[in-house]
């Protein structure tokens, strides 16, 4: 169930009405059977797959969650001499519950990927359902946050499995922490109407972003990807051009309905993206980027990762042998670069993601060591950090960077990128695009329609980074005003978003990873 | 305007809009269930759904016809002009894609009951046996009309009221850009019901291989092997013997027919199962067999892997009827009862057992064009060249036949000599009068000349204008030609082979096809209004009938095709190089026909050397 859907408003709405008609208490019950529903939708082998993670991850949590009461209640004295044994415990428990569902994820990914070629192993033919690494993420997330006493288990499996499959946010996120999202999921509270106009409005906004935009930048992006050795340059640019527009208005856009939906429960969920083309370095732009995986990957590989004590011994050694900033940032920079490869094979067990991972590590870590000379070179041509002209470049440096990116991860293979790059620079007949364009199903108008999505989009962030607070500043306005700001956006997803789009509703491009 | 407020406009704005959605469904009407009130486009919703789009149309029009053909998509090949003149009836073509025997019987319960039916063709395709009540059809494009199959009337409107509104919308574009011929989204003729096929039915046929090179044929050049199950013939023939009871209680005369199948799928079929479809089928009711025969093994009988050519359907019908006018193969045909069923399984066997061999069917004829004649000099066209190569083709056994006999042997399949050559000569100059025209003569040869209607008898000055222009014969001179017998005056256009330099302002046609931004039906408008005149004054002339057109510049399209049969003309020529394949019983390998300019050849022994080797290619 596509979530741009009409079956999927139908269920929005049906899940909104019980919700406010049940008594506050039970009222989860509502949000846990619209879940189920949505999920049941997408098969069998889905619902087997959800039920294996939500028993898995709570049974570790108990297991834990016992520990960590035995543990407190034991004296000071017990408790330091137990301490390895109770680590040991607790990570075989955290470790298993990870294996267990990380394995299954990539038996359901990469294993036919994997085993294709050797003799012996016989292919799975496993559908990867909707959202899966989504949900695994998260309550992993859970298990290690229980692990480490920071939250205490859910008690009520029901209960338990609602924070698991809360249906918005199935289909890509965001990942969200037990800590934040349960105790709403669970509160029952009736959100007021400002919340639901904010849900609403939020909806609105993805719809605009998804349907009018997405879809129609997405027409040549397959095309162009089919076949890239058939094109000129300059389809190769415009192809990823428009990937890059494509990616970030879909993903993004599916956030905000995500994010809307939870407002009409009056549920606030995690922020996934906050402007990232405003960045002013590749580090920041991932730091404003998938936000929640971002977060995810930061509290549970990083962090334990730098603070190890292989870490830190390889820390001492580097200090000592090669000295100098390399030697300084060296444990921190592998550390980084084992997440960049973490989340690229996420994506695809794929030399794109691998190249992909090690080109942004590489620029970022670049752009650590160097910086000392950047700042010699500003100092000497006098260039103010704070100035907008100087701002605006650090903004293109990086879009550029990120564009450059884009290249590598949405070619089936590593050596297709690459072709593509090349065109891009010596093939690049730039007079072939308008034909070449058109040729490939985009019209004239879809161009134009994807310019001015563009233009409203960037104006809208613009407005948003200088802080002026849009939906407030509406509400001021007289009511014809404000039911023109209702109907406009309406009509033009309808038109241009609904109609017009090849039956509409497009599949999310990053939902199945 | 605070947030209850805003909801509640929210909401009355989204209720608005979906009413405008459901209005624009009901108005614009993709499917035709509401009367399609403002486009009455049948054409439309029948492509959409069939099922549905051809119930709606005769239900309004059921008192036009006394008789149906009913089937799976390759029955529209039964076309209904000769069954109307073989049954004395008016025939409409009720076949859907992908029916299967439910709808067949459905379809047919449902006329039976609420029209007057003199006479029903059904086609028991071999392709019955493979699905019987398929669940796997989609509920808005396959499905049946809630009055066929009784199904919830209710659900049915509700169905097609909250349609996808991009239905709709795409209805009002493609009516914008709807000209003429078919377009993919309205593929059929509305009187009769047939797919129309105006375009593939003039589109230039010849040569096997060039066939298969055309990319709407390229699945004859490797058919996919794969296996076809026909697990549902039980089924589908205790249907068929409901249809023949229904039939007989109405007394309704009930014809089945088992439609031809091309060899390549035929093979993938159950070799046992076949037969016993046949038998099954023989057990019901006696049948017309078309299914394996010779025509199976031509592709170029068919229109793709599953469908057979109008013409074939021609021949089908030629044969139930006695028609003998027409070419049918000896062995297309049978009507089998149980008694005689076994030997057509035999027989089946034995088609799939022979090597395939077209040449009973098909043979090569070279035509040659010239245009001027010099008198003397070295180079070019000059009257020796061609008294040469006229010379020599008599010598290495060359007969030169007309159009009419290339007719006869594509259309009653009568025999052309061994060694047949057509002579041509486009625009009509003098020189073809003065030099040419004795020359043929003196070889005891035939030739055809095509004439720029607007150039006849002009010998100084291009048009009315004072342009010089090589000259042309005048009438007297065409008279006495085709008096003679050796010439055919046929049509090179009135005048649409235009010099551009010496014609004024505005558009100049150059050729037979469609000025910068000129629509479709201006063109074909303008294209008879030529061709009749250039006919008209060429008959007043001649007293013969002008039915060949050589294309000027060889320039020709699908839609001047159609036009110039519509106006008689099923003879067309092009200059593309090389030699024609005819093929018995397919009127388009007379269509755009190749050309070989003879004077490209520097005497008469290299053009026959050229000719006995197959001419140089295509």
């Amino acid at each position: 169930m596509a979530i741009t859907s009409f079956s999927f408003l139908t269920l929005v709405l049906a899940a909104a009405v019980l919700y406010r008609l049940l008594p506050q208490s039970a009222r989860w019950w509502a949000l846990l059977a619209a879940s189920l529903v949505f999920y049941a939708a997408g098969g069998a082998a889905a619902m087997a797959y959800l039920a294996v993670t939500a028993v898995s991850t709570y049974a570790a949590a108990l297991l834990l969650q016992r520990e960590n009461d035995r543990r407190r209640a034991m004296e000071e004295d017990k408790r330091r001499e137990t301490r390895k044994r109770y680590d040991r415990r607790r990570r075989l428990v955290v470790g298993a519950a990870g294996l267990m569902n990380f394995g299954m994820l990539f038996a359901i990914k990469y294993w036919d990927a994997a085993v294709q070629g050797l003799s012996g192993l016989p292919t799975l033919g496993l559908v990867v359902p909707v959202g899966i690494s989504f949900y695994i993420f998260q309550s992993i997330g859970y298990v290690i946050d229980v692990s480490r006493g920071k939250i205490k288990a859910e008690r009520n499996f029901p209960r338990y499995l609602l924070f698991v499959c809360f249906f918005p946010q199935m289909v890509q996120g965001p990942i969200d922490r037990f800590g934040h999202l349960a105790p709403q999921l669970y509160a029952g509270r009736a959100p007021g109407a400002e919340e639901v106009r904010d849900g609403i409005q939020l909806m609105m906004w993805g719809f605009f972003k998804k349907l009018v935009i997405a879809s129609r930048a997405g027409i040549v992006v397959d095309a162009v990807y089919g076949d890239a050795g058939a094109y000129p340059g300059c389809a190769s640019v415009f192809a990823v051009l428009m990937y890059t527009i494509q990616l970030y208005c879909d993903f993004s856009g599916g956030i905000d309905i995500v994010r809307g939906v939870a407002g009409i429960f009056g549920i606030d969920m995690a922020e996934n993206f906050r402007r990232p083309i405003f960045s002013l370095s590749l580090a920041e732009f991932w730091r404003r980027w998938h936000m929640t995986l971002g977060a995810w990957m930061r509290d549970y590989v990083f962090y334990p990762l730098s603070l190890s004590r292989a870490c830190a011994a390889l820390g001492r050694f580097s200090r000592k042998r090669l000295g100098g900033m390399f030697g300084r940032i060296l444990p921190t920079s592998l550390a980084t670069f084992i997440v960049y490869f973490i989340i690229g094979i996420w994506h695809g067990a794929n030399l794109t993601f691998l190249a992909f991972g090690l080109y942004n590590g590489i620029i970022i870590t670049a752009s650590i060591l160097l910086a000392p000379l950047y700042g010699k070179v500003k100092t000497a041509l006098r260039i103010r950090e704070e100035s907008a002209w100087y701002r605006a470049f650090c903004m293109a440096r990086t879009c550029f960077a990120v564009f450059i990116g884009r290249y590598l991860t949405r070619a089936p293979w590593l050596k297709m990128s690459l072709v593509m790059l090349k065109r891009s620079v010596f093939d690049l007949h730039l007079r072939q695009l308008p034909a070449t364009v058109l040729g490939l199903g985009m019209s004239g108008g879809d161009c134009a329609v994807v310019a001015a999505g563009c233009a409203v989009l960037l104006a809208v962030e613009f407005l948003q980074e200088r802080g002026v607070k849009i939906r407030k500043t509406l509400a001021e306005r007289s009511p014809f005003v404000q039911w023109l700001a209702m109907i406009i956006p309406l009509a033009v997803i309808l038109l241009f978003g609904i109609i017009g789009n090849g039956g509409g509703a497009g599949e999310f491009i990053y939902g199945r990873i | 305007m605070n947030a209850k407020k805003w909801l509640a406009a929210f909401a009355g704005t989204v209720v608005l809009l979906g009413l405008l959605v459901l209005a624009g469904n009901v108005l614009i009407d993709p499917f035709g269930v509401f009367g399609d009130v403002i486009f009455h486009w049948d054409s439309y919703s029948q492509t959409l759904n069939p099922r549905v789009g051809k119930i709606e149309y005769l239900d309004r029009h059921y008192e036009e016809y006394d008789s149906y053909i009913i089937g799976c998509s390759s029955t529209s090949s039964f076309p209904v002009d000769k069954l109307n003149e073989y049954l004395d009836a008016r025939f409409y073509n009720l076949f859907t894609y992908g029916a299967d025997m439910m709808d067949s019987e459905n379809l047919v319960r449902y006329i039976l009951e609420h029209y007057r039916v003199k006479n029903i063709l059904l086609n028991a395709y071999i392709d019955n046996g493979i699905n019987y009540d398929d669940p796997g059809q989609d509920s808005l494009t396959e499905a049946m009309h809630a009055r066929v199959d009784g199904s919830s009337l209710a659900a049915f409107y509700l169905k097609y009221l909250f349609l996808d509104p991009n239905f709709a919308a795409d209805k009002v574009k493609d009516w914008f850009s709807d000209e003429l011929l078919a377009e993919p989204y309205d593929v059929f003729d509305v009187e009769t019901g047939c797919y129309d096929k105006r375009e593939r039915d003039a589109e230039p046929i010849g040569a096997l291989a060039g066939y298969e090179a055309l990319p709407a044929y390229s699945g004859f050049a490797d058919y996919p092997t794969y296996r076809v199950e026909l697990p549902n013939t039980a089924r589908a023939m205790e249907s068929l013997a409901r249809i023949r009871d229904m039939c007989q209680e109405a007394g309704v005369n009930l014809m089945v027919v088992c439609g031809p199948v091309f060899a390549g799928y035929m093979e993938g079929v159950d070799r046992e199962q076949a037969a016993e479809f046949y038998r099954s089928l023989a057990s019901v009711t006696p049948f017309w067999d078309f299914s394996i025969s010779s025509v199976s093994t031509e592709p170029r009988y068919f229109y793709d892997l599953t469908h057979f050519r109008n013409c074939v359907g021609y021949m089908a019908e030629a044969r139930m009827f006695g028609d003998g006018s027409i070419y049918i193969p000896e062995d297309f045909g049978v009507y089998v009862t149980e008694e005689n069923v076994e030997s057509l399984v035999e027989r089946n066997d034995a088609v799939f057992a022979a090597e395939p061999d077209d040449s009973a069917w098909t043979c090569e004829v070279p035509v040659l064009v010239y245009h001027d004649i010099a008198a003397g000099g070295e180079e070019g066209a000059t009257a020796s060249l061609l008294e040469d190569q006229l010379r020599a083709l008599r010598d290495a056994g060359y007969t030169s036949v007309t159009f009419e006999d290339l007719k006869d042997y594509v259309s009653k399949g009568i025999a052309l000599p061994e060694k047949s050559v057509v002579i041509t000569f486009d625009d009509g100059y003098r020189s073809n009068y003065e030099y040419a025209y004795p020359l043929l003569e003196k070889y005891g040869m035939k030739a055809t000349i095509f004439v720029i209607g607007v150039s006849v008898g002009h010998k100084e000055f291009y048009k009315d204008t004072r342009n010089p222009i090589t000259p042309h014969f005048d009438e007297a001179e065409m008279a006495e030609m085709s008096d003679s017998g050796v010439i055919s005056i046929q049509s090179h256009t009135y005048d649409m082979h235009q010099w551009a330099p010496y014609e004024g302002e505005g558009p100049v046609r150059e050729a037979v096809k469609r000025l910068d931004g000129e629509s479709e039906e201006a063109f074909v408008e303008a294209l008879w209004e030529d061709f009749d005149r250039s006919r008209r004054e060429i008959e007043a002339v001649t007293g013969k009938t002008v039915d060949v057109l050589a294309y000027p510049s060889g320039e020709y399209s699908m839609l001047s095709q159609w036009a110039l049969t519509q106006r008689g003309v099923h003879v067309t020529l092009s200059t593309r190089h090389g030699v024609n394949t005819l093929v018995k019983g397919l009127p388009q390998c007379l269509s755009a026909m190749y050309r070989i300019y003879a004077d490209s050849y520097p005497d008469g022994a290299a053009l026959v050397a050229a000719l006995d080797a197959g001419a140089a290619g295509e």
